[in-house]
């Protein structure tokens, strides 16, 4: 390792010589440069103020006491870091973080996977199978979280109506804390699978059939192609989805907002962070303090998932 | 490989950094302790011009966006150089109070007037968000001796006016009349929350109904109905800035309601509003504000009646909470446009616009002399809440100025009646949290 990077070095010493350098910047590449910055910097600015702006501007709110709406703050340094982590509230908002994200993710792509496979075989009707599993994904979260909300009412939902048919009373899916974050997990699920599926199956149909009637000519029977070949020859599939869809659960806002609005069983951080500052208390100080640990959860996951999930990933 | 990473740490950032742009879109505090306080002295508007238009905002409490339309048509007519923008801010007080105190951060796109709500106007003058009403009130001679002094007073502090009722209610006891009827029960509300009990079984069994009493949805405002249960036990939210709501009459309260739902078995609680419930026939009785009045009598396919709100062992009258929506003016605009919004402000309250705010809606009107023959005539029920008036309570501190309260006093309330949680130790954790926002965000402010 000690070897190879030193090695690096050498070869960067090598490239970097000033002779090499001039060399670079000739008339064409200055030009290409001015291209690139032409297209680039619009963009980069666009990023700059709308998302990195906001983003220091919040690590700086957040060493602030500040009441929403009150035109002066009082500097606390961490406070609001240390309010937050030894309240009351933090592990319920951290574990229901963690139990939102991990299921959901975990459903939307072991039941993708399922539905993927599904949708691979060749029998009548998968085209119209894949534009109806997708469909959902492309679907207002507020129009999802609305007519679902009609389906799980106790008093006069659709699920209800089917439990009083069958002699049992409705569980109280929107008034228990514990049904209603599992009632937003199912709602979420069913949304994202799609995204899941349809990603999955691109990738299923990408499989190189060589090698998988290879394996069968080997006598190895669905199940174990499944499970030897196609696993792990989706595992780029797999780690692409890992990411996006841990990043969307993250940050899922959507159908918690319409579905619990007083984030009751169901506040994870973002929505947590929202309750604070925009939700009845309108401590924004404090709420961009959750906002940053959220920032810095997504920021570890990522930077986790690329140093040690990438490299069980076989990319050919 | 170095790439992928820079690519991948890019979409975290990008990712975080949406949760933080709508808070940090904003405009930033100032630290320096020159910002706004509570508690601002008069203004002067002599020789102010009103402005020549204004933006008026409103959640149309009680599905009145077309009265609020056609008197500000009337306004027009009366004043033609002042033009009334009708600004749809929200669906409810609290998506407008959003609203409204983003604006305030963003030090942009303030309005003239704006809806606010009991829970609401507090913080905003806290904050320093709306100017003291008294000059306007004087200079444009409002005639003050004419408003329902209980809805009035509601907005007062530190002897001064920081709003107006606009939307004014109480909850009213709504019931089936035909379900009664069945169970061979007196056509009223009953007087007390134990007469009920006695009639609840017998109600339960005779309508088919699943419920006899259906709690208001703990999402809404419950911490708003459950005072009537609160005051009838003895208890309180809070006694002044003394925070009792674990009091042995406050938890007694709380465990006859628990009781009701998991022991007697004839009550239930609403998931979403529980007068879309009672009107759907699956509750025989229920309790909810009068802006629902017009709503469940469009709605109800049977006899609706409506009564007082009963009392308790402790007290059977005054345990009713006046609640519902002011009108306020903005500190952060010009004199001109405060001007302008309170001369819309002072028509919006004559005698002539609250009778017919209140026919379209159910709310009570604001005015002694406001004619209300003809809409008692279309809507006898409305009565009742007018009488009801007399017999009201101002609701508790805890509730109306600690910012938060009635969404901690809702989880609360969930956990009581829906989870079965212990009511002692539940209103003991309440108290620990009210009083940790009264004392963090509230006495400061106060000294202030």
């Amino acid at each position: 390792m000690t070897k190879q990077l030193t090695d690096r070095r050498a070869a960067t010493a090598v490239t970097v010589t000033p002779g090499r350098r001039r060399g670079r910047w000739s008339a064409r590449t200055r030009r290409d440069f001015i291209v690139f910055l032409a297209l680039a910097l619009p963009n980069l600015a666009l990023i700059a103020v709308f998302t990195y702006l906001p983003l220091i501007n919040n690590i700086y709110y957040s060493t602030l006491d500040w009441t929403l709406g009150s035109a002066s703050a009082t500097v606390v340094g961490f406070d609001n870091y240390i309010n937050f982590f030894t309240s009351a509230d933090a592990p319920n908002v951290l574990g229901t973080t963690a139990t939102f994200t991990i299921v959901t993710v975990g459903g939307s792509m072991v039941l993708g996977l399922l539905v993927a496979l599904a949708l691979n075989s060749k029998v009548r009707g998968t085209t119209f199978a894949r534009s109806a599993v997708f469909a959902p994904y492309v679907l207002s979260g507020v129009g999802v979280g609305l007519v679902w909300l009609f389906i799980f009412d106790p008093g006069y939902g659709v699920l209800s109506w089917l439990l009083r048919g069958l002699g049992q009373q409705s569980p109280q899916w929107i008034n228990d804390p514990q049904l209603s974050l599992v009632m937003v997990i199912i709602v979420y699920i069913w949304k994202n699978l799609g995204y899941c599926a349809v990603v999955y199956l691109s990738g299923l149909q990408s499989l190189p059939k060589d090698v998988m009637e290879a394996a069968s000519l080997d006598g190895a029977n669905g199940f174990r192609r499944f499970v030897s070949m196609s696993v792990p020859l989706l595992s780029p599939t797999t780690f692409f989805l890992l990411i996006t869809t841990m990043l969307s659960s993250l940050q899922a806002f959507d159908l918690i907002r319409i579905m619990t609005p007083l984030g009751n069983g169901t506040s994870t951080l973002i929505y947590e962070a929202y309750l604070q500052a925009f939700g009845a208390y309108n401590r924004a100080g404090y709420s961009a303090s959750i906002s940053v640990v959220l920032f810095a959860i997504l920021l570890v996951i990522t930077v986790l998932q690329v140093r040690f999930v990438e490299r069980k990933v076989h990319y050919s | 490989m170095v790439m992928k990473l820079h690519r991948r740490n890019f979409l975290g950032l990008a990712g975080a950094g949406a949760v933080a742009t709508a808070l940090a879109a904003c405009g930033g505090p100032s630290t320096s302790g020159g910002g706004a306080t509570a508690g601002a002295t008069d203004i002067d508007f002599s020789g102010v011009k009103p402005a020549g238009s204004f933006d008026f905002w409103t959640s149309h409490p009680g599905k009145s966006q077309d009265v609020e339309k056609a008197i500000i048509d009337k306004f027009q007519a009366k004043f033609p150089d002042i033009k009334v923008n009708l600004v749809t801010a929200g669906a409810n007080y609290e998506e407008i109070a959003q609203k409204f105190q983003t604006s305030q951060a963003a030090k942009s796109d303030l309005p003239g007037l704006v809806v606010l709500s009991d829970v609401w106007w507090f913080r905003y003058y806290t904050n320093g968000n709306i100017i003291p009403l008294d000059g306007l009130i004087k200079q444009l001679d409002f005639k003050m001796d004419d408003f329902q002094k209980s809805l009035v007073d509601d907005y007062k502090y530190g002897d001064k006016q920081w709003a107006l009722p606009y939307g004014r209610s109480t909850p009213l006891f709504y019931y089936n009349k035909d379900h009664f009827k069945a169970a061979g029960l007196p056509d009223r509300a009953p007087k007390t929350w134990q007469e009920f009990g006695e009639w609840a079984p017998k109600l339960k069994a005779a309508s088919g109904a699943s419920y006899a009493y259906m709690y208001p949805a703990l999402a809404g405002y419950a911490g708003w109905t459950l005072q009537n249960n609160l005051w009838g036990w003895g208890g309180s939210w809070s006694n002044g800035w003394d925070l009792n709501c674990d009091s042995a009459e406050s938890v007694a309260a709380l465990q006859w309601a628990q009781d009701t739902v998991y022991k007697d078995k004839w009550a239930g609680v609403s998931s979403k509003n529980a007068a879309d419930d009672f009107a759907a026939g699956i509750a025989s009785a229920t309790i909810s504000s009068t802006g629902d009045l017009l709503g469940v009598l469009q709605s109800a396919k049977f006899n609706v009646g409506v009564g007082f709100l009963p009392g308790g062992p402790k007290k059977d009258t005054e345990v009713c909470p006046t609640g519902g929506a002011g009108l306020g003016i903005p500190s952060g605009v010009s004199k001109e446009v405060q001007l302008a919004a309170a001369t819309f402000l002072k028509f919006m309250t004559e005698p002539d616009s609250t009778a017919a705010f209140s026919a379209a809606t159910g709310y009570m009107p604001v005015r002694k002399s406001a004619d209300m023959t003809a809409v008692l005539a279309k809507t006898p029920q409305i009565k009742t809440a007018m009488d009801q008036l007399a017999v009201t309570h101002v609701q508790d501190n805890a509730r109306v100025f600690l910012p938060g309260a009635d969404q901690e006093m809702a989880k609360a309330a969930a956990k009581i009646l829906t989870q079965q949680g212990d009511v002692k130790a539940t209103m003991t954790d309440l108290k620990t949290t009210l009083d940790g926002i009264y004392t963090k965000d509230v006495k400061p402010k106060l000294k202030a």
